[in-house]
């Protein structure tokens, strides 16, 4: 690999990116014009700096493109850093963005009748299997997921199971199909992550932009 | 819906189990000449191979350091003794266990070396493979860091000479981070918490459970950097007693390291740890720019055998695979077909100019077209050796 290979910066898609350019725009950085295009079928972006590219991928895909070096750098949630556990993955900044909770919800004409404590298995559909086996094991559970990369609340709707685990930011969504929030596993909010051997081999650069982003932080 | 378990279908194709792999030409053929190439500069500096078996009696492979991949040991039982054994996940136990009862009249500091094929259980996200094979050292019975710097050094002078561009020595303590927690005066369950959130870089974690403790250990976390400036924020903390101690161990290897070898790239990050869980000392990781994972990794330990022996030691391990993605890839050296008739004298001649020949087994009409058919980049006239 060349020397002046440029950093990948890794973008998770939707909701999170527009909460992400205000903030890489004061840490000086801009993607080119085309970022904003709507229609541009470009995966992948130059910025106002040569040694630094942004790719816009799924949230779940940042943490894997980071894990693997394939991006240096990447802005995820931490619902999706729990859910992979990936070792090769440093989270040192919390962005402050993103703000939500991954929580259990369940029709309201379950949570009336329903008794926690007798459960030994529950059938959950979710979009963070893993996470959602280790927060029910430890309190004894068996949890049976189902793995559902969207459209979650519509599960208990149609009888495919009776619970979720889901990410909940206003509760809209939920309330709009009769469920309700039981428990929260984690509050959640986006993290600068960079790749740990990344950090190692260009300690310099990657150091550099963590600096850059923490000041905007300390800034605000 | 295809059947991907079906056994005939598998065998057909040759379907390997997860994690395991055949190494073809010319891969398998470079791997092999790396190996050697390694042992052989490991020899240069006195280091002397030894050769353990695979299996061994599972009590003895997990003695000392080898405690830490017990989960990961694929075991059998041994029909003639009735006793478990285990195919070995790492080779550093077993040199450490021949250093302490077959070798321990030897002089120390010894200094051995080995190549070998490790197996394990799981991959991990980034190795899949459960077989890779390990080259390595290990220094016996000296606790001073001229010794420490003896085998960071011999890491970095053998892989830059392989031709591995961009090497990158990470340097941890593994020691350092308990060390403050025991200074800030942390319960153990706490101290433990806050490690792994260290080692993941994860300062929102490291505040949950580190409560007003967080601070000094977030600027811990933040002094992970190139060798100078992590050892210049290390000594600007008020760390607690034996932690400046530990510190200052980082610091004097770093200097010892940077005289010899100016131009190398040495990181210092204090609170790494996965994988260093029984190391008692200075360790450190391999890395090269643009390859995923470590090339290897080292760093002292205690080798204590099942006789209750201890002594220092430190010794790294270098793992083929990564090295291999590490490295130019290999060119096939160029080869020459001999005609069908070809004189033995006249093979042996080539051959002892630096040729490898391929002998024609058959006449063949067209003895170009059979060359370029076999890969060969010359052909043999019978008077002089052509390009073809």
């Amino acid at each position: 690999m060349a020397a002046n290979e440029p950093l990948i910066l890794a973008l998770p898609k939707g909701r999170i990116l527009d909460e992400v350019l205000p903030l890489l725009k004061q840490a000086g950085i801009e993607p080119e014009a085309e970022f904003d295009d709507p229609k541009s079928r470009k995966l992948r972006f130059r910025t106002n700096h040569d040694n630094l590219e942004i790719i816009r991928v799924r949230s779940f895909d940042v943490a894997t493109f980071v894990a693997f070096g394939a991006a240096q750098i990447g802005v995820a949630g931490n619902d999706v850093l729990m859910e992979f556990d990936y070792p090769e993955i440093h989270a040192p900044l919390d962005l402050k963005i993103g703000y939500c909770r991954l929580s259990v919800a369940e029709p309201a004409e379950l949570v009336a009748k329903d008794d926690p404590t007798r459960w030994s298995h529950v059938r959950v559909a979710t979009k963070y299997p893993h996470v959602a086996q280790t927060h029910f094991a430890r309190r004894g559970v068996q949890a049976e997921c189902i793995k559902l990369n969207g459209a979650i609340e519509l599960a208990p709707l149609l009888g495919l199971c009776r619970r979720i685990v889901d990410l909940v930011s206003t509760g809209a969504t939920l309330k709009a199909n009769g469920l309700v929030e039981v428990e929260v596993i984690a509050e959640v909010s986006s993290r600068l992550v960079v790749n740990r051997a990344a950090l190692k081999t260009r300690p310099r650069e990657v150091g550099g932009f963590i600096e850059r982003c923490q000041a905007v932080l300390d800034a605000a | 819906m295809i059947d991907t378990t079906s056994a005939a279908v598998d065998q057909a194709a040759g379907l390997l189990p997860a994690g395991l792999r055949d190494v073809l030409p010319p891969r398998a053929g470079f791997e092999a000449a790396v190996t050697e190439r390694l042992l052989a500069g490991f020899a240069r500096q006195g280091y002397r191979r030894v050769k353990p078996p695979l299996i061994e009696f599972e009590d003895t492979l997990l003695a000392g350091a080898g405690k830490g991949l017990t989960s990961q040991m694929f075991r059998l039982m041994d029909p003639v003794s009735q006793r478990m054994m285990g195919l070995r996940t790492d080779t550093t136990p077993q040199v450490a266990r021949i250093a302490a009862t077959r070798l321990q009249n030897e002089p120390r500091p010894l200094r051995l070396s080995y190549a070998g094929q490790v197996l394990r259980v799981r991959g991990s996200q980034l190795r899949p493979e459960r077989q890779f094979a390990q080259v390595g050292v290990e220094l016996i019975g000296s606790a001073a860091l001229t010794a420490d710097a003896e085998v960071v050094l011999l890491a970095a002078e053998e892989l830059v000479g392989l031709g591995v561009t961009d090497l990158s020595i990470d340097l941890t303590h593994p020691r350092l981070v308990p060390a403050v927690c025991a200074g800030l005066g942390m319960d153990p369950v706490h101290a433990e918490e806050s490690r792994k959130a260290l080692d993941r870089k994860d300062a929102v974690g490291l505040r949950e459970v580190a409560g007003q403790d967080a601070a000094l250990l977030i600027k811990l976390m933040q002094s992970a950097g190139p060798a100078e400036y992590a050892i210049h924020a290390l000594d600007r903390l008020d760390l607690p007693g034996e932690a400046a101690f530990l510190v200052r161990e980082l610091s004097e290897l770093v200097v010892a390291i940077k005289a010899v070898a100016p131009a190398l790239q040495v990181t210092v990050d204090p609170s790494e740890f996965r994988g260093f869980e029984y190391q008692t000392g200075i360790c450190f990781a391999l890395f090269a720019k643009g390859v995923r994972g470590e090339l290897g990794r080292g760093g002292r330990y205690t080798a204590e055998a099942a006789t209750g022996s201890a002594e220092p030691a430190t010794g790294f391990t270098l793992y083929l695979d990564s090295l291999m993605r590490a490295l130019p890839t290999a060119e096939p050296g160029p080869s020459v077909y001999l005609p069908y008739g070809t004189r033995r004298d006249e093979a042996v001649d080539l051959r002892a100019d630096g040729w490898t020949t391929i002998q024609g087994l058959e006449p063949v009409p067209d003895t170009l077209a059979e060359a370029r058919r076999l890969n060969c980049t010359h052909l043999f006239t019978g008077v002089r050796v052509e390009p073809v």
